[in-house]
């Protein structure tokens, strides 16, 4: 926080003494935001990382998409950031994932870098509590790799309804907004990830 | 636009997979963590450098396009005087020859006074020829 202070205080220092008023304005503007960062910035990474499967690259596209947003539409009203952020966070796994998929037709022709891609390990997949825990913690972390491996089995689009609409909390209207759809697609969307989800996952509620 | 957080038509099923999804993003690896705060304070600061405002991004475009101007009008040789052509100043002179009253008649030969141009031309050429006057 002391980091952050620094911050707020160096960009204040920017606007001229004779315009206090638009100083405390720049302050409030800031602290808001980061308050928002903060309250997006680990689930925005759990969705990253669900969709790409890969910590490094999740993380790249989270700084993106605060990094966007930050430059782009801070001076919008706080109450929009929610569906922009994840709209862009959206946009930025896209990206990533297009990128993979020509990356991944070139080395279709260069045998021995697709063995190396092949061997790349996914840290979901792989995930392993080293630390002695409790039997309710090792019921919950195999519940939560059972789920983790059936989200990243889903759809693009059935996973983003699914995550935005009951991990982040959006309402259908932001969420199609974030996914840049309608309503009703959204709707449809999350419908069919929780079938899917309870048909994969059944063994693991019942 | 909010965030509807408390989620009232959830199902059981529904709730349990979101407890387990808050419960991972709130255990994540320091290491992640930190990655986090350091995009976050990234973002303010990007946010901190204040991009000018449209007005003063336009100003050195419009200082740019008066001084190409002003070269235009004043720099390059015969400017000024490329503007007056021939044609735009043949109106003005005819105006003056027409409203001139001691112009040369320009409507015929019948006022012209020969004899006094004759003259003229020859006190401005020589002394005064015997025949004249006479």
């Amino acid at each position: 926080m002391a980091a952050f202070a620094t911050l707020i205080s160096q960009t204040a220092d920017l606007i001229p003494s004779g315009k206090a008023h638009l100083r405390d304005t720049t302050q409030d503007g800031a602290r808001t935001l980061d308050a928002f960062l903060i309250s997006v910035e680990r689930k925005a990474f759990k969705i990253a990382q669900l969709a790409l499967r890969h910590e490094a690259d999740a993380l790249d596209v989270v700084q993106d998409a605060m990094l966007q947003l930050s430059s782009r539409y801070a001076s919008r009203p706080a109450d929009e950031w929610r569906p922009l952020f994840y709209r862009i966070l959206e946009n930025r796994i896209r990206d990533v994932q297009r990128r993979r998929a020509v990356r991944n037709r070139v080395m279709a022709f260069l045998p021995w870098r697709a063995d190396e891609e092949d061997q790349e390990s996914d840290p979901i997949a792989q995930a392993v509590d080293r630390s002695p825990a409790p039997p309710a913690q090792l019921e919950s972390d195999e519940m939560l790799g059972a789920l983790e491996r059936a989200l990243t089995a889903l759809p693009n689009r059935q996973r983003q309804a699914f995550l935005l609409r009951n991990f982040e909390g959006l309402d259908v209207a932001a969420t199609a907004v974030a996914m840049k759809c309608s309503e009703g697609s959204v709707k449809t969307h999350y419908f069919r990830a929780i079938q899917a989800l309870r048909s994969k996952l059944g063994e693991f509620w019942t | 636009m909010k965030a509807d957080q408390t989620h009232p038509e959830s199902s059981e099923f529904e709730r349990r997979t979101r407890v387990l999804l808050n419960d991972s993003a709130a255990r994540l690896p320091a290491a992640v963590r930190s990655r986090l705060t350091q995009a976050r304070y990234a973002a303010l600061a990007a946010c901190g450098a204040r991009r000018p405002s449209l007005a003063r991004r336009w100003v050195p475009a419009g200082a740019l396009a008066a001084a190409a101007l002003a070269l235009l009008l004043v720099g390059v040789p015969g400017g000024k005087k490329s503007l007056e052509t021939p044609a735009a100043n043949a109106g003005l002179e005819d105006i003056e020859l027409l409203t001139d009253s001691d112009a040369v008649p320009l409507n015929g030969d019948q006022d012209v006074d020969y004899d006094f141009y004759e003259w003229a031309a020859g006190e401005a050429t020589g002394p005064t020829s015997p025949s004249v006057g006479s």
